[in-house]
């Protein structure tokens, strides 16, 4: 740790005395409990004495007689988390949306599914619950047998056409849509072809993961949270495991912590190309999709080489890795490497240079600096806009701290800044992984670790290819966690399309939307 | 008349998938099929953004208790006749997530399934295998027609051979 963290922690020590407890190297840097809507005024002071402060995630818990509000603060460096309890009888705490607006999905999630009421902030109706699910009843907590609850009949469809203003109409996008491979509603108010409004309906893929993550095992779960996402599953196993090795207080082998580098960086490139070659479908580019497609597969070959599978390899596991590199497998990833490489000045060439892609991304969907940082928003996004946070330089995990690598920031903000950060990205990504090669550690590849966790919590951020992934899990001694909490890099970032797509074209909304790399299995969970 | 539908729905199917509450593994993996390695459209498959134009449904995911109305309300809006293929462990039984609040855990427990294809998720050679396997239940008259009539010039050289072993 620095000075300039303990900086922040002795800051707010010093400013509030006796009124609040500080536990040092927990849950981050510090955990600091801060009861009867002290919250409030310890994130303001945070707020006012760094300017990158901003809400991570607010973890909601069933703490038995009390519901416990976990505040997941990021500053410039340290972590934090804010500790509140309010009792079950009366949930009510204060809003931080006065003071940061990036807290009101956070909010409107913990008050939809563990039944917190945040004083200032109206969260009326469900945020991430089926529109089915009765009024008053909160699956999170324990004493709820979500299994056992009966749906109620469905509300009547939303008109598109708003009664009081004629001149406004309502364009709904979703659930299924060609734009959109998931299944999530977006409803546009357009006055002529200008975007007034865009209200999100999310939950569509709610599978309620972080409920059956608390009955069943560990090991289980590794298996459980990588299918939060197709994608990204490397990433989740990683911040569960992360998480849970924080807990049992293990030392991974340090040939482990370089494969898992690898099999994340092999991920962030195919997700990369993935997104890359999506939005030119979107924008109406077929063909560079069908190049970066292409050129996506032999990634593929490549995770199925390292992990077994294309797709859930199960890689990562808790105290190190299943599977080690042989001999003939590094040549292999190497050439697959150097063919990739060879391909960039051709794409770097398309997205900077060819002019009609460049019209449907320069200028579009901007935001600045200052929105991100309110925002909270997270990854390339951020990165877009100017606003340097990654993960795998901020906290480095495994081996990140080792090996040399750029973080790649660009200042329009707009879409093809953001497309163009993910297409640098690919090329470090490439470094990465040659440099992890070149330097892998001999030695054993995993610890055995005991199948019980003693009590605790622990939290991990990573840099997942969308942004910063963040878990949080609470352990109580048995072989199942007591709490799994995720929170995904493209929940944080809706809210800043949210806000960059108004005022902008009706037309305009698919290539802003795309550029978040949005992906609503990880949002919903 | 007959023949030629069935010729024109088995050489040239149009599908539309529909995400109801998958975790992108499966989805990712069907767009890969429209991707230079594994172009379906040598099948004839093309992915078909509206309901009223597709003859195939392909559906992913556990079926989330949200998704529910609106996969039957797509699966309403396509003309007859319609096949349903669930993709991935999920969408035939539930999978991972059998029993979680949200999900109703299977597609056929909304709509009527024709195929299932197993995998989490499965390899797109599975996929395409599934499909390619759907349409030949379809069971075209004219193909079956064809090996019939292509018995004669088999046949005489097996009784020739025949003939040979008797002497």
């Amino acid at each position: 740790m620095s000075n300039s963290d303990l900086d922040l922690i002795s800051l707010v020590e010093s400013k509030f005395g006796d009124k609040i407890q500080v536990q040092r190297n927990l849950l981050g840097a510090a955990a600091i409990t801060a009861n009867n809507g002290l919250h409030h005024d310890v994130v303001k002071a945070l707020l006012e004495a760094d300017e990158k402060t901003g809400v991570t995630s607010i973890t909601g818990l069933d703490l038995g007689a009390n519901l416990g509000v976990y505040y997941h603060i990021h500053t410039s460096k340290p972590f934090i988390t804010i500790k509140a309890e309010v009792p079950k009888a009366n949930p009510a705490i204060k809003t931080l949306i006065d003071i940061h607006p990036g807290a009101a999905f956070h909010e409107k999630e913990v008050a939809d599914l563990v039944g917190v009421i945040f004083e200032g902030h109206a969260t009326p109706g469900h945020f991430v619950l089926p529109e089915t699910w009765p009024e008053g009843v909160f699956p999170l907590r324990k004493d709820v047998k979500a299994t056992e609850v009966k749906p109620v009949p469905t509300p009547e469809r939303e008109a598109n056409v708003l009664p009081e203003n004629q001149r406004l109409v309502k364009i709904i996008i979703g659930p299924q849509h060609p734009a959109l491979l998931e299944p999530e509603k977006f409803s546009v108010t357009v006055e002529g072809e200008t975007v007034t409004k865009v209200d999100p309906r999310i939950g569509y893929v709610h599978r309620g993961i972080e409920k059956s993550a608390e009955s069943r095992t560990y090991l289980q779960d590794v298996y459980l949270v990588e299918r939060v996402c197709g994608i990204c599953n490397p990433c989740h196993a990683y911040g569960f495991v992360g998480a849970v090795e924080k807990i049992l207080k293990a030392d991974v082998p340090e040939r482990a912590q370089y494969l898992r580098v690898i099999a994340l960086e092999l991920n962030r490139i195919h997700s990369h190309l993935l997104t890359l070659g999506h939005a030119g479908l979107e924008i109406g580019y077929e063909t560079i999709f069908q190049y970066f497609w292409r050129d996506r597969e032999p990634i593929m070959d490549l995770i199925e080489l390292t992990s077994g599978n294309r797709v859930y390899g199960s890689l990562i596991t808790i105290g190190g890795v299943r599977r080690d590199l042989n001999s003939t497998d590094i040549p292999k990833l190497k050439e697959g490497m150097k063919n990739l490489r060879n391909q960039l000045p051709f794409y770097n060439k398309i997205y900077r240079e060819e002019s009609t892609l460049r019209l449907r991304m320069v200028e579009v969907g901007v935001m600045s600096r200052e929105d991100a940082i309110k925002l909270s928003v997270v990854g390339p996004v951020a990165r877009g806009s100017n606003y340097d946070t990654d993960i795998r330089k901020d906290i480095p995990y495994e081996a990140y701290g080792e090996i040399p690598f750029k973080e790649i920031v660009y200042n329009t903000g707009d879409v093809w800044a953001r497309m163009n950060v993910r297409l640098d990205e690919v090329e470090e990504s490439i470094n990465i992984i040659d440099y992890a090669l070149d330097h892998l550690p001999s030695g054993p590849i995993k610890v055995d670790l005991p199948r019980a966790v003693p009590t605790g919590e622990a939290v991990c951020s990573l840099e997942a290819p969308r942004g910063e992934l963040f878990y949080y899990v609470r352990s109580n001694g048995t072989d199942m966690p007591e709490r799994v909490k995720i929170r995904t890099p493209t929940f944080a970032n809706i809210p800043s399309f949210l806000k960059s797509a108004i005022g902008e074209s009706i037309a305009d909304v698919p290539s802003n939307f795309v550029s978040l790399d949005p992906c609503f299995s990880c949002t919903d969970r | 008349m007959t023949d030629t539908k069935t010729w024109a729905r088995v050489k040239s199917p149009w599908v539309l998938h529909f995400n109801a509450g998958a975790c992108n593994g499966c989805d990712i993996e069907i767009v890969a099929l429209l991707t230079p390695k594994y172009d379906v459209e040598r099948f004839g498959i093309k992915l078909e953004p509206s309901p009223r134009h597709a003859d195939v449904l392909l559906v992913t995911g556990a079926v989330t208790h949200q998704c529910a109305e609106r996969l039957k309300r797509v699966y309403d809006q396509m003309p007859q006749p319609k096949f349903v293929v669930a993709i991935g462990a999920c969408a035939c039984s539930g999978g991972v997530f059998e029993g979680n609040y949200s999900v109703l855990g299977g597609v056929d427990k909304v709509i009527p399934v024709t195929a299932y294809i197993p995998g989490c998720p499965p390899r797109p050679e599975a996929i395409i295998d599934g499909v390619v396997k759907l349409l030949n239940a379809l069971n075209p008259p004219k193909i079956k027609k064809q090996k019939a009539e292509d018995k004669p010039d088999v046949t005489p050289a097996i009784e020739e051979v025949n003939v040979d072993v008797k002497q």
